[in-house]
């Protein structure tokens, strides 16, 4: 068993600056969670205060049902790979990975195995006998990736592991950590501001900013259900397209979303939602993913910027007033004409609108006040 | 500094035959590059002027000169090595052959503030290790003769508790110690700044590493601070091995006496001596000198080609 929890975790630094604000989180035994977020919003020092590297301010951090926060780094029993590697350039492959072993005194016998063992694992066994500089990044990462392992640990940390990495190496090591993981099964950390790395990594993910959680859930959650602006805005591939100034409207006891003055009678448990959460006729700003915009029918319209044969689907930039629409439009039955300077019709399935709040952002239905951070600002915009 | 494990399966080096610049290519060359070129002109003119010229002085080393003869003319007379083997029978010659060491101080100190935790002590202390390097030699001696003459604080301290009073200016057996100890005191700090600042070149996720790994502060800065700065230890130690021989003579001269000149007479102190005091003998002075500036680049060669062996760091 290998749970942690995160009670309340704060960081304030001498400054006075907070870096941290409230993380509350249980990460169950072999789970593998992500922090993701932009640069600053705290995912780092969150990871640095479970692995001690960082003090904790305030808070309590239990790791295997055991309080730790005062617990020096080497005896919390985990293990750390970092984004610059951080291996020992003047040792050989060997060495980097015995290191720990060789500090808590095992028998060399015992070390050695370990070694062969972990270089198996990652195919470095070839290289054992040189020194980092006269490796690739990749094989460098799977050096510091079997540092880590070597100690065998109970929670794994990564600290954006794959960042100094090219597109297609990274997308190659990525596919290795999900491997590594049904290997070693055992409880991972693991922070990125790659939003991909997350969604495709990840049991849970937790997306923060500012220092404030903002949402924790399933890829799939995160994506379908996202709770404010900021979350529905830093996750999916492309950005999802925001519609300011539309309204939710009820007439006759039912709830519509209108969008460019085009109404969207929305389905029933978006009816039940928003009746349930008392949301009254507001202006909002709706959502609707790339993926989700039907072409050629409908009634609102914009006029193609750009469109973008990738083979399998369009990516169409478009004009919608003052709002730009990215379409990612399968190519498969696509009858309308989607060339550049023409003018289509589009729309979407009403199940699919996400409706945010004006004022604070949060999203009417899937904004839920218990589970959000207290004093978080509000986050009226998507962008960071 | 390549490994051999480093070189990856390359195909074999064809070296290009080197292509002489056109003379639109050099004029072009010279005109993209004239502000860089410019800049370090006065640079050169000055290495030219003190450093290159007056190697043509050397020459009196390998002939019968006396002060007002000029180098080149008929009337020069050309001695071969004969001031060589003069210098060689010299009874002088074997005393003067020592070293003076005291490499490994700056690097420890480095290591110990860099290691500090607080790091407004470390800065602090830094700067008072800093400041003897700017007392003047003549203040520094002075000082010396303060705590250590007959009439000094050490000597008070052994009157007062019954001891004897004892010169250590006299003594040719404490001029090292002195001499040593004192150049390290005032120059400790002061060489301890590369060291510094090839420190805080280190990647501080290494040190991170290590603390998860479980290593100790001194298994730190063993494991992860000193392999760092081994590259700059290397040139140091090189560089100092190469200036062996080239200690100064002013402190020599300072702190020379009747009773410690056996030990306190350095080449440097030689040379100045026979070159420009009492009969001045340039001729000699420039062969000792001369000869001092061989052993200096046949030590440096050694040095260099020893680091360079062992530890894959050199100078060339």
């Amino acid at each position: 068993m290998s749970e942690v929890v995160l009670k309340g975790l704060k960081k304030v630094y001498d400054n006075k600056v907070t870096a941290v604000h409230d993380v509350n989180l249980e990460i169950k035994d072999k789970e593998f969670i992500v922090l993701v977020g932009p640069s600053g919003c705290g995912k780092s020092t969150t990871l640095r205060m479970v692995a001690g590297l960082e003090e904790i301010s305030d808070g309590e951090l239990y790791i295997d049902g055991k309080l730790v926060n005062d617990v020096p780094p080497k005896d919390r029993d985990i293990a750390m790979v970092f984004q610059n590697y951080a291996l020992y350039p003047h040792k050989t492959v060997y060495d980097n990975l015995a290191f720990a072993l060789k500090l808590r005194k095992e028998p060399k016998d015992v070390i050695d195995k370990k070694v062969r063992e972990v270089a198996e694992i990652l195919d470095i066994t070839q290289y054992l006998k040189r020194k980092p500089k006269a490796l690739s990044g990749g094989q460098r990462q799977r050096v510091a990736i079997g540092r880590a392992m070597v100690r065998d640990p109970k929670v794994f940390l990564m600290d954006e592991p794959l960042s100094n990495l090219d597109a297609k190496l990274r997308n190659q090591m990525r596919a290795e950590i999900i491997k590594l993981r049904s290997r070693i099964n055992t409880t991972f950390m693991y922070v990125t501001h790659d939003q991909t790395e997350a969604m495709t990594l990840g049991d849970r993910i937790v997306i923060m900013k500012d220092g404030y959680v903002n949402q924790i859930g399933t890829p799939q959650e995160v994506f379908n259900k996202p709770v404010n602006l900021f979350v529905a805005g830093f996750i999916g591939m492309p950005v999802m397209n925001f519609f300011d100034h539309c309204q939710v409207l009820l007439e006759n006891g039912k709830y519509y979303a209108q969008i460019r003055g085009v109404k969207f009678l929305l389905d029933d448990f978006q009816q039940k939602a928003l009746a349930q959460n008392n949301v009254q006729p507001c202006e909002i700003v709706a959502g609707i993913r790339p993926q989700h915009v039907t072409v050629g029918e409908g009634e609102l319209t914009a006029k193609i910027e750009v469109s973008e044969m990738m083979g399998s689907e369009y990516n169409i930039h478009a004009r919608s007033g003052d709002d730009e629409v990215v379409m990612l439009i399968p190519t498969v039955d696509l009858t309308a004409d989607v060339s550049m300077g023409k003018t289509i019709n589009f729309t979407t399935r009403p199940s699919l609108i996400q409706l945010f709040d004006r004022e604070s952002g949060n999203n009417l239905i899937w904004y839920d006040a218990e589970s959000a951070a207290k004093d978080a600002p509000v986050c009226k915009r998507y962008d960071f | 500094m390549e490994t051999k494990a480093a070189k990856p399966a390359a195909p074999a080096k064809v070296r290009a035959p080197k292509k002489r610049m056109t003379k639109e290519k050099r004029i072009r060359y010279f005109k993209d590059n004239s502000p860089y070129l410019l800049m370090i002109l006065p640079a050169v003119i000055v290495v030219f002027l003190f450093n290159y010229l007056p190697i043509y002085g050397v020459l009196i080393a390998f002939q019968d000169f006396m002060p007002g003869d000029k180098i080149l003319s008929d009337s020069t007379i050309w001695v071969g090595f004969e001031n060589f083997e003069r210098f060689f029978s010299d009874p002088q010659f074997w005393p003067l052959m020592k070293f003076v060491i005291g490499f490994p101080l700056p690097i420890i100190v480095s290591l110990m503030l860099n290691a500090m935790k607080g790091r407004k002590t470390a800065k602090v202390l830094q700067t008072i290790f800093n400041g003897p390097h700017f007392i003047s030699l003549v203040v520094l001696v002075g000082m010396l003769t303060l705590f250590f003459g007959r009439y000094g604080l050490v000597n008070n301290i052994a009157a007062h508790f019954g001891g004897e009073r004892y010169s250590y200016f006299l003594e040719s057996s404490a001029f090292r110690p002195m001499y040593i100890l004192s150049s390290n005191w005032q120059d400790f700090g002061w060489s301890a700044i590369i060291y510094i600042a090839a420190l805080s070149n280190v990647d501080p996720q290494q040190h991170e590493a290590a603390i998860l790994d479980g290593a100790t502060r001194f298994q730190r800065v063993i494991h992860v601070d000193l392999p760092a700065i081994m590259p700059m230890v290397s040139v140091m130690l090189i560089m100092s091995i190469g200036g062996l021989m080239g200690v100064g003579y002013e402190k020599a001269l300072l702190m020379q006496t009747d009773g410690n000149l056996a030990v306190s007479e350095l080449i440097s102190t030689y040379v100045y001596k026979r070159g420009l005091t009492g009969v001045p003998d340039q001729a000699y002075a420039t062969a000792i000198g001369l000869f001092n500036s061989i052993i200096n680049v046949v030590l440096l060669i050694i040095a260099n080609t020893t680091s360079k062996k062992f530890s894959e760091n050199s100078l060339w």
